[in-house]
């Protein structure tokens, strides 16, 4: 019997899992927004934070590409994509362990099932997913940490992994302080979370005269109304991200309203038994996280002004410009609250099993109930999408060009996002840059809801410039300058894409190669190398300590295990 | 009685939350768009909408 009930939570995530990312799961690349993940991601310098533009992709784009030498890059964004899903709702069952096992259930489902799981997931903010995934994890090992007085080794490994990016990397450094507080502790705790952020934090350092962003930025990226709900009331129930193509339909009506009332409504009836089981010092950690990351949201509703001033005037400032991603802060509370609930109500309910069963199957399946358009890869949204053969000819042609003469690609038209045919129009980020070896140049500026919000590369800029030139020849002989080696357009996008001087060594029906004669070579400071240096070292020592200690214990264990034999 | 009437009483609720998913999880999958989200031919691609 208890064999059985052991596999009960881990079979319901898993479903859960699988019903959310469906076609996702089929055989291709998820390409979705910001999403963009290729057969083998090269690293390159850029990747390691020394670009001219703002690190938006570090660690995760490091990290990605030397896991995919051991495993292929399409395996390993489903391996992310469905572990994220299945290790976020058994985290979350961990954070009500005492209570039955339909409330857990209850748990998994409300963290797993939610608007704001399905809209990051179509908005392709996987490493914001893997960090919400570790959030629970690493709240139940850092309360650990406080009450043992003994350091839990499994952080060494949860914390770098929640912060793949800054976003997640921030949430998850104010859930481990929030709950680890107190004495020398707070110290030890600040230098890990430091040193799991310090390849961002670093090169954001580095980058500080470029990482203040367009103010048109904090109202396109603000919290949103869904509906009937307010920003504030969306907030509440983990919805109201930014961009309304990419929210589930049935937020718009009254379901909405209904899975907001059912979530509060448990939450309300768990809260002071929660309270009590929990007591103050970590249920204040809860409340705090929660507030925070509720807050922070509202604020880009309330005073989209102010938050403009702050990302223009302030380094770094931008980080808070997506109001709905820090909601990843509160979800844990309400899930937790909530599950609280249905076990108090499960305690009054009815005796027969008959009774038992039918309750259960209500509770547990009211997640989706309320949610029901984010089955099925939130309606068809995402799904698998091939690259198309030229894509793999022009990496070639890239490679063997870069190897002959040194380089950086230009990639053309000088607009961010794209909607392939072979990805079913659906919109992505550019994705030959990351498919192609060499350091890239493409555009950041984006359009949101026609409001261009301009990018912070100064490099683009030059190459725009350099672009404007009057004939093909000074705008090769100016993007040479700029240690532009190779130009390719993809000749599928819309926008501009103006001739260079050169030699075309490939032109397919959607790509054209062309290599320029002459490039400069772009030198990276020497100081900056040496920074960023020490920051991955950092990261990467985190992550190999976690693997010395996880052999470690391995090893321990076969020993005891050999003993006992 | 009273047990007998929670009994059938959680056996309402739980047949229509199921039933309720189901349709939902099936109509929502069998709907036609409400609007077509993109445009290909558009100048420039927006990243989104608000």
């Amino acid at each position: 019997m208890r064999q059985w009930r052991s596999w009960v939570l881990p079979a319901w995530s898993s479903v859960l899992a699988l019903v959310l990312l469906g076609p996702a799961l089929g055989r291709g690349y998820v390409l979705s927004f910001d999403m963009v993940w290729v057969p083998d991601l090269a690293l390159r310098p850029d990747f390691l934070g020394v670009a001219t533009g703002l690190p938006r992709a570090v660690p995760s784009d490091a990290v990605v590409a030397l896991l995919d030498e051991v495993v292929p890059g399409m395996l390993l964004q489903k391996a992310v994509l469905l572990g994220s899903l299945v290790a976020g709702g058994l985290g979350a069952a961990r954070l009500v362990p005492h209570t039955a096992l339909v409330a857990r259930a209850v748990a998994v489902g409300l963290f797993q099932w939610n608007p704001f799981v399905a809209e990051r997931l179509v908005l392709g903010h996987w490493p914001v997913l893997v960090g919400y995934a570790v959030l629970p994890w690493c709240l139940v090992a850092a309360r650990e940490w406080r009450q043992t007085r003994r350091f839990p080794r499994r952080l060494l490994c949860l914390v770098p992994l929640g912060s793949l990016s800054a976003g997640a990397g921030l949430v998850t450094a104010l859930v481990v302080l929030a709950f680890v507080a107190g004495g020398a502790r707070t110290l030890r705790a600040l230098l890990l979370v430091v040193a799991a952020n310090a390849p961002w934090l670093v090169a954001g350092l580095l980058h500080a005269s470029s990482s203040v962003t367009d103010a048109d930025g904090a109202s396109a990226f603000a919290l949103r109304d869904e509906g009937l709900l307010p920003g504030p009331l969306a907030a509440l129930g983990l919805g109201g991200a930014w961009n309304a193509e990419t929210m589930p339909s049935s937020r718009a009506g009254m379901l909405a309203v209904v899975a907001l009332l059912v979530v509060l409504g448990l939450a309300a009836v768990g809260a002071r038994t929660w309270w009590r089981r929990l007591g103050a010092r970590d249920g204040v950690a809860f409340l705090v996280c929660a507030v925070t990351g509720w807050a922070l949201a509202v604020l880009t509703w309330v005073a989209p002004g102010a938050t403009g001033w702050l990302v223009e005037q302030v380094p770094g400032a931008g980080l808070l410009r997506d109001g709905a991603r820090q909601l990843a802060l509160l979800a844990p509370l309400l899930a937790v609250t909530a599950a609280t609930g249905v076990d108090v109500l499960w305690s009054r309910g009815p005796s027969g099993l008959v009774g038992r069963l039918a309750v259960a199957v209500a509770v547990v399946l009211a997640p989706v109930a309320l949610l029901p358009d984010a089955a099925w890869g939130v309606t068809s949204r995402l799904g698998s999408a091939t690259y198309p053969p030229s894509y793999d000819e022009a990496r070639d042609a890239v490679a063997s060009a870069v190897a002959e003469q040194p380089g950086d690609v230009l990639v053309l038209p000088l607009s961010s996002y794209r909607q392939p045919a072979f990805n079913d129009d659906r919109k992505v980020l550019d994705p030959v840059g990351r498919y192609l070896t060499p350091d890239y140049v493409a555009s950041d500026e984006l359009v949101v809801s026609g409001v261009v919000i301009a990018g912070e590369d100064p490099r683009v800029r030059e190459a725009r410039a350099a672009l404007d030139a009057g004939t093909p020849g000074e705008r090769s002989e100016l993007l040479g300058e700029l240690g532009i080696g190779v130009v390719i357009v993809d000749v599928t996008a819309p926008g501009p894409a103006p001739l260079v001087a050169g030699e075309q060594v490939l032109a397919t029906s959607d790509l054209v190669v062309v290599v320029l004669p002459d490039t400069a070579e772009r030198d990276v400071p020497t100081g900056w190398m040496v920074a960023m240096a020490g920051a991955w070292s950092a990261f990467g020592g985190l992550l190999l300590a976690a693997v010395v200690v996880g052999l470690g214990s391995l090893r321990g264990a076969r020993r005891r295990r050999r003993i006992t034999i | 009685m009273g047990t007998i009437l929670t009994t059938i009483g959680a056996l309402v609720l739980g047949g229509v939350v199921a039933a309720a998913t189901i349709v939902g999880v099936v109509s929502s999958q069998t709907a036609a768009p409400d609007k077509s989200p993109t445009n290909v031919n558009a100048p420039v691609i927006e990243y989104g909408s608000n």
